[in-house]
């Protein structure tokens, strides 16, 4: 050890003899592994942000703020689709129903004027929407779920009475009949939002928002994939006790109670499983991929349900061309009602990673990033995507590994977790447009860019070959 | 070492297999026969109606029915009123939909009456949580509950699967979940009731007593040889006994004339399948007890035979014979 | 220095081995502080080998195991702390030793006992929780800490009395 003369912590005691004073040095050594515990408590404190991150992803959604302005709204059309809306509506605070309107006055109507008076809602029923925007006064909304041939009519008419409107999608049966619906809601200036829900689900707007636009996990999108497989039911009937008389049926189109009931599957009523399903998926197609198509080419038929009662195509397999910023993009998507394979999601392929995605927690949202690309610890660090889940060993097969199998690549997956009905958010971000306090996720020129795309479809098939879009097509 | 000190069960508690079933399965009674899966089970109407399309539709609307209460009701949904409440914080509270707002006064009201034996909480306090029907609004007080519908949920999707039915006008009919919860309405034609068989859980060929049904609700569970179930009352897996079934006549006022809007609904088989499972664990006198005290309601205790021989386990029928059911042999 | 001990560069080897080690318990201690509710209940119930009774007998008692788990949390955090500086090492490297003894006895790797709980496989005798043990012992008995760590500043301090 080096130099009596350093400069120790202590100083020498007089008069002692032998034993080594401290010098530095010898504290230095001594104090030579305190850094250890500086870097494990960096490392403790990393690991506590991503923890922090994830932890945050997931969370429930903030309490309700007080002092809501209540909202009055109206119900026009209680069938399965309005009964569903009805329900996430009443798990939505500050809004005040007042006005049920159906034409099934002894089923549907008088279900939904009940159920809603267990809530402490006080609604009157009526048959005639008409009648009803005459009678009631304090109405701020109306919610539309009547079948798709009466969009427009009622939409316009609920608009040019001053009301705001959130109207189901399919948008209208009709290119006219959409059209219409954007011009009056820009007359009018009132908002009307279509319900395509996935535009305001927490977990696709993640997908979007953060995975594709920002971190771009994909790369390029080259193709994409969907489907809504559907397993085979038996027609939708109604109990004889209350069926609805002919004369009234016929007043509001339908020829019989098995049309009333079915409507989706008539021509001028609906446009078949490629409108009531795909019409979702497609709009999500160009939502993602920034573009709308370019061309599309279709197949479709009813190659399984009874001609005599069906009159749209129970299955079809359509595709699409778009142009994106970062090049050429095939979508294919298929439609069908007699098996339900899979069920239904979304697939974005591109040159880094793919993303399959579904409204259902069947799939939740997962993605796989092809083993050449980047790695994405920056994203799991920030808790974008959870860590990778460890891909089981495959078993040793005899001889040599076949080289053309590519390795498995890590799945990600999506750590959002809707705690609502589907439907609530998209009607909360309605009602919050409403109070001026956020915007429409769809309002009426999106959502009719997504018809335009999807009542193409139906045309394709019976053209028999590829049809194009111009963008002035989309534009109004 | 390692950080995960995670417990891990003795392992999973299999599906009950409760001895119940349709004598002949169902082709002796000249009905038409539907199945749909749902809640992890084989949900099934048997109906006898002339036009069988119309049978098919109203099967079918009674499918997508129950498919919308396990949206509700499951907590195994992520959006699901259940998992809401699942996720509830002290302080916390939520909106939940009229179904599960039911299931949960009902299983409050069962919870109540078999002294804890029946929880959906299973032991993490189903009394601190705070119903508040009239608003269907759930209150969490502590952080810990949790709340799994299995037991109930079941009965109830087939008590308003029946509801379905009648409105339709379909009144010969017998619904079922999985045979552990079974509701027979109107007996088809010539016959003074559903026939149905209870037999041994783990030999089914072993048919233990006949019965035929009408307008009953009845509850059937049964264990596997060498499974348990975790006692909610002591938190602690028993052996519990064999298979228990649970017959309640259904009242008057479920039919569809009598139903009245505002009047509180009647499930019997909600209460059929909440009593089952409390009677597989709890003690006969108990079990005598609430017979006693509740008329019309039969229950059958199939005990573990001593000793794990193979022994003839006898069946223990406790409760008196209520209107509808005929017993004919043991 | 004194006849016998290890040169320079063996002893800056064992430092790097003491610290690694204090920064496994350290993690191990603190890991088990900071999440909610971390009992020892879930090793002691599948506890198996010879002493098996005794550490399913501890998990029964609530009163015991509740300190159990405080001991665990706590000494394992302060063995790591403690080996990563180099501060009374002896006893830390003692006490590190006790520690991981009681865990390798509760859950032996012997050929025949299947746990639920993730381990490494049966491993015949020899687990990483022995290896450790014996790393332990090494730095137990070459004195790392008076080499690199506060022991050295504090063994100055005495021995200058």
């Amino acid at each position: 050890m080096a130099g009596e003369n350093e400069k120790g912590k202590e100083t020498p005691k007089a008069g002692a003899a032998g034993p080594r004073k401290l010098g530095r040095r010898e504290v230095l050594t001594g104090l030579s592994t305190v850094p250890a515990l500086g870097l494990f408590g960096y490392a403790w404190n990393r690991q506590r942000q991503y923890q922090q991150a994830k932890a945050e992803a997931a969370a429930a959604p903030a309490e309700a703020p007080k002092d809501l302005q209540v909202i009055n709204v109206a119900l026009l059309g209680a069938g399965a689709q309005g009964q569903v809306l009805t329900d996430a509506m009443l798990r939505i605070p500050g809004l005040r129903f007042r006005a049920v309107c159906d034409i099934w006055a002894e089923y549907n109507q008088k279900r939904v004027v009940n159920s809603l008076a267990k809530f402490k809602h006080e609604v009157r029923g009526y048959e005639n929407y008409r009648e009803m925007l005459d009678k009631e006064k304090d109405l701020d909304a109306v919610v539309i779920a009547t079948p798709d041939f009466w969009h427009a009519q009622h939409a316009i008419d609920c608009l040019k009475a001053g009301k705001h409107v959130y109207c189901e999608k399919e948008m209208s049966n009709t290119l006219e009949g959409a059209r219409s619906m954007v011009a009056a809601a820009r007359e009018t200036g009132k908002l009307l939002q279509i319900g395509h829900q996935r535009r305001s689900n927490p977990r696709y707007l993640h997908c979007y928002e953060k995975l594709l636009r920002e971190a771009k996990l994909l790369g390029r999108i080259v193709t994409v994939s969907g489907q809504w497989n559907r397993a085979l039911a038996p027609d939708l009937g109604a109990p004889a006790r209350y069926a609805i008389p002919d004369a009234r049926l016929t007043q509001y189109g339908f020829k019989d109670m098995h049309q009333f009931r079915n409507w989706r599957w008539f021509k001028g009523k609906g446009g078949g499983p490629i409108v009531d399903l795909g019409s979702h998926q497609i709009d999500i197609y160009s939502w993602f991929l920034g573009a709308n198509p370019t061309g599309v080419m279709a197949s479709g038929g009813l190659l399984y349900l009874d001609p005599a009662t069906h009159e749209w195509y129970d299955t079809v397999m359509a595709v699409y061309d778009f142009e994106t910023p970062m090049g050429k993009v095939k979508a294919s998507y298929q439609t069908q009602t007699h098996n339900g394979s899979q069920g239904y999601f979304e697939n974005f392929m591109g040159d880094q990673g793919t993303l399959l995605l579904s409204e259902s927690e069947v799939y939740g949202a997962r993605l796989y990033r092809d083993p050449n690309a980047p790695a994405w610890d920056t994203w799991v660090q920030k808790g974008y995507v959870s860590a990778p889940k460890i891909q089981e060993m495959k078993e040793k097969t005899e001889g040599v590994t076949d080289v053309r199998e590519s390795v498995s690549p890590d799945e990600h997956k999506v750590s959002i977790v809707l705690r609502d009905p589907y439907h609530q958010p998209h009607l909360q971000n309605f009602f919050n447009a409403v109070r001026g306090k956020a915007k429409l996720n769809c309002p009426p020129e999106v959502a009719y860019e997504s018809a335009v795309a999807v009542l193409k479809v139906n045309e394709a098939i019976e053209a028999g070959s590829r049809l194009s879009f111009k963008p002035e097509d989309f534009r109004i | 070492m390692s950080t995960d000190g995670h417990e891990h069960a003795d392992g999973p508690r299999g599906p009950a297999d409760g001895g119940l079933e349709i004598e002949g399965r169902g082709e002796l009674c000249g009905a038409q026969r539907f199945s749909h899966e749902a809640m992890a089970t084989v949900f099934e109407v048997h109906a006898v109606h002339p036009d069988e399309r119309y049978a098919a539709q109203a099967a079918q609307a009674a499918f997508d029915l129950v498919d919308r209460l396990e949206g509700e009701l499951s907590r195994f949904r992520p959006n699901s009123d259940i998992a809401r409440v699942n996720c509830l914080t002290a302080g916390g509270s939520t909106r939940v939909g009229p179904s599960a707002m039911e299931c949960l006064v009902i299983a409050r009201h069962m919870f109540d009456l078999t002294g804890g034996a029946f929880d959906v909480a299973i032991g993490t306090g189903l009394p601190s949580l705070e119903l508040d029907p009239d608003d269907c609004f759930v209150r969490a007080t502590t952080d810990w509950v949790r709340i799994d519908l299995g037991g109930i949920g079941k009965g109830y999707a087939v008590d308003l699967m029946a509801e379905l039915l009648e409105e339709w006008g379909i009144e010969k009919a017998l619904v079922h979940g999985g045979f552990s919860s079974v509701l027979a309405l109107e007996a088809p034609a010539g016959l003074d009731g559903w026939p149905l068989t209870l037999s041994d859980p783990g030999s089914p060929s072993r048919v233990f007593a006949h019965l035929s049904v009408r307008q009953m609700a009845l509850g059937a569970s049964g264990l596997r040889k060498g499974d348990h179930i975790v006692d909610p009352r002591t938190g602690e897996p028993a052996r519990g006994r064999r298979a228990a079934w649970v017959a309640i006549p259904r009242p008057d006022t479920a039919r569809l004339e009598a139903r009245s809007e505002g009047r509180p609904r009647v499930a019997a088989a909600a209460v059929a399948d909440a009593l089952t499972t409390a009677f597989m664990l709890m003690s006969l006198e108990e079990i005598e007890a609430l017979c006693a005290q509740t008329p019309g309601l039969q229950a059958w205790a199939l005990p573990e035979p001593e000793h794990d021989r193979q022994e003839q386990a006898t069946l223990l029928h406790i409760g008196g014979s209520g209107p509808g059911y005929t017993s004919t042999s043991w | 220095m004194e006849d016998g001990k290890l040169s320079r560069v063996p002893m800056i080897a064992i430092t790097v081995l003491r610290v690694a080690i204090g920064w496994h318990f350290l993690y191990e201690g603190i890991a088990k502080l900071t999440s909610p509710a971390w009992s020892a209940a879930g090793y002691l119930k599948q506890a198996r080998g010879p002493f098996a009774a005794l550490f399913k007998g501890l998990a029964g008692n609530p009163d015991l195991l509740a300190n159990a788990d405080l001991i665990t949390m706590w000494g394992l955090t302060l063995v790591g702390t403690l080996l990563i500086l180099g501060l009374f090492t002896r006893l830390a490297s003692l006490g590190g030793i006790g520690f991981i003894l009681l865990f390798y006895l509760c859950n032996p790797p012997f050929v025949g006992y299947f746990y639920s709980i993730p381990t490494e496989g049966s491993y015949l005798i020899v687990n990483k929780n022995l290896v450790e043990l014996c790393a332990l012992i090494v730095i137990l008995v070459t004195g790392s800490g008076r080499f690199a760590g506060i022991d050295r500043i504090v063994h100055g301090l005495i021995r200058r009395r």
